[in-house]
């Protein structure tokens, strides 16, 4: 690398001297001295000049290529720069490449500063939004307690006295209705926590195969009572360093999306592991209606429901997908999935392995339960 | 004859039970509920007041929530483990935030008795009480 001013001293330079040498050269040998004489001053003068002239380009080429380097690197790191002193009587060229940087950045720089401005705003709106979600979430969830609570108690013949069966249907319906509200603030609530970074995890050492055995017991009769079949798949057993409780949250999630768009006859759900080098990966596959590709990345957004165009009714708050992948990025592992239109989706979720023999580990099956004392 | 046999049981276990929640439609459900299965039961809504209780009467149980303003559950469970530790194996913790298992069992090795998740099954909470007694 060299810098124009190097070159053009180094070229004028060298041009200046040849035209001397010349001068000396043509003094030396020629006959006629007098001639020699003036050609030798010609000569000076023209090396003289030509110094005088590469000053003069230099100073007039290199500054305004030197200022707009500056303003620049200015530009690039502080979003502003010093305006330049420059006036019109030097290269035009340059002049008005200058000119066209300055305006050109005075707007970006503008433009820049309005959606600074703007992000802030609505990170400041976002902040709030959540923090309001999270304070009406609560305040959502207490009167929750005293409905439940007379709700459990309307029904106790003993203490209440007796119901009819239309009053007990009615009693069950409002059951229903009140524990899926209270599933639905509980979403909102966890996924207020994720976003807010505040999720708490307790991991512990656990094996793969309680993890998904915990699912299953705790699904089967469900999905027996839907007539849908489901089915474990274990690909050897790991240890991995994790919180069942939030894994079991996942599988509830996972399953209950899988049940919810189940076909109508023969509908089967499989969950179970597939055993990696350096991690364990967990799925659940359904026989289900799949999901369109282009739907696919929406997925995991917050609120995002399945556009089936069948007439299912949909009941999910379109939390369970994104709190899911919550937790599992949360966990130190990630959440894909592989669907097909009209065969079904699978889910999967990778748990980072722990390198323990599982037989070394004797209080490990204890861990899964211990977790849910008085909970 | 079964319903005198089963009355009789339930006098027997008659238990004095303080609860300490803000809330009063909590409060509420839960003393009528505890009524009904014919216990006492003493209700304040501030835990300064809920303090002054334990120190003055005698309780078999405490229904304590933990998020009270001013003075909340976790004052009075600091208060108790200085003062009166001995009361401590009669708390029953409600609370409506979801608390990990680790602050769980920090409540376990003060020797709390339960720590119960709002919106609470009274069924539950009825056994946690029973099991204060025992």
């Amino acid at each position: 690398m060299f810098k124009i001013k190097q070159a053009l001293f180094l070229i004028f330079g060298i041009t200046s001297f040849i035209i001397f040498y010349i001068g000396i050269l043509n003094y030396v040998t020629t006959q006629d001295k007098n001639m020699g004489l003036l050609i030798l001053i010609f000569s000076a003068i023209v090396s003289v000049g030509t110094m005088f002239a590469t000053f003069y380009i230099s100073k007039n080429l290199t500054n305004p290529i030197e200022i707009l380097i500056q303003q620049m690197k200015e530009f690039s790191q502080t979003n502003s720069f010093t305006a330049s002193s420059l006036d019109d009587k030097g290269i035009q060229e340059l002049y008005t490449l200058n000119k066209n940087f300055e305006d050109m950045a005075n707007k970006v720089g503008k433009a820049l500063e309005k959606e600074k401005q703007l992000n802030l705003e609505l990170k400041e709106m976002d902040t709030r939004k959540t923090e309001f979600m999270s304070m009406i979430s609560h305040e959502l969830k207490t009167p929750i307690m005293p409905i439940m609570g007379y709700l459990q108690l309307l029904k106790k013949e003993d203490l209440m006295g007796k119901l009819n069966e239309k009053q007990l249907d009615a009693l069950n319906e409002i059951t229903i209705s009140t524990e899926r509200l209270e599933k639905l603030i509980q979403d909102v609530l966890t996924a207020q926590k994720i976003d807010l970074g505040k999720l708490s995890t307790e991991k512990v050492n656990v094996e793969s195969k309680v993890l998904v055995e915990d699912a299953y017991r705790a699904f089967h009769p469900f999905c027996q009572n839907k007539d849908v079949q489901l089915n474990m798949s274990l690909d050897g057993n790991e240890v991995v360093y994790s919180d069942s409780d939030r894994i079991s949250q996942v599988f509830s999630n996972l399953i209950s999306n899988a049940l919810a768009f189940m076909p109508e006859k023969n509908g089967i759900i499989e969950i179970g592991t597939l055993n990696n080098s350096e991690n364990m990966t967990f799925f659940v596959r359904d026989n289900g209606i799949g999901i369109p590709e282009d739907q696919q990345k929406n997925i995991f957004k917050k609120f995002y429901q399945v556009d089936t165009s069948s007439r299912r009714k949909k009941e999910g708050s379109g939390l369970g997908l994104s709190i899911s992948e919550g937790i599992i990025k949360n966990l130190g592992g990630k959440m894909w999935l592989d669907s097909t239109i009209n065969q079904g989706t699978t889910f999967f979720f990778d748990l980072p392995k722990v390198s323990v023999p599982i037989e070394n580990l004797k209080s490990l099956k204890t861990t899964s339960q211990s977790n849910h004392i008085s909970s | 004859m079964s319903k005198t046999i089963s009355l009789k049981k339930a006098k027997k276990q008659n238990l004095n039970i303080l609860i300490i929640d803000d809330n009063e439609q909590i409060t509420q459900l839960i003393s009528s509920f505890l009524d009904m299965s014919n216990h006492n039961c003493t209700v304040v809504n501030d835990g300064i007041e809920g303090l002054e209780q334990i120190k003055t009467n005698q309780f078999d149980s405490i229904l304590l929530d933990l998020s009270m303003p001013e003075f909340d559950g976790y004052d009075i469970l600091n208060t108790l483990e200085k003062d009166d530790p001995t009361q401590m194996h009669k708390i029953v913790i409600l609370t409506a935030s979801s608390i990990s298992p680790y602050v769980i069992q920090k409540f376990r090795d003060l020797g709390v008795s339960a720590c119960l998740q709002k919106p609470v099954d009274i069924d539950q909470l009825l056994s946690s009480i029973n099991d204060t007694v025992n």
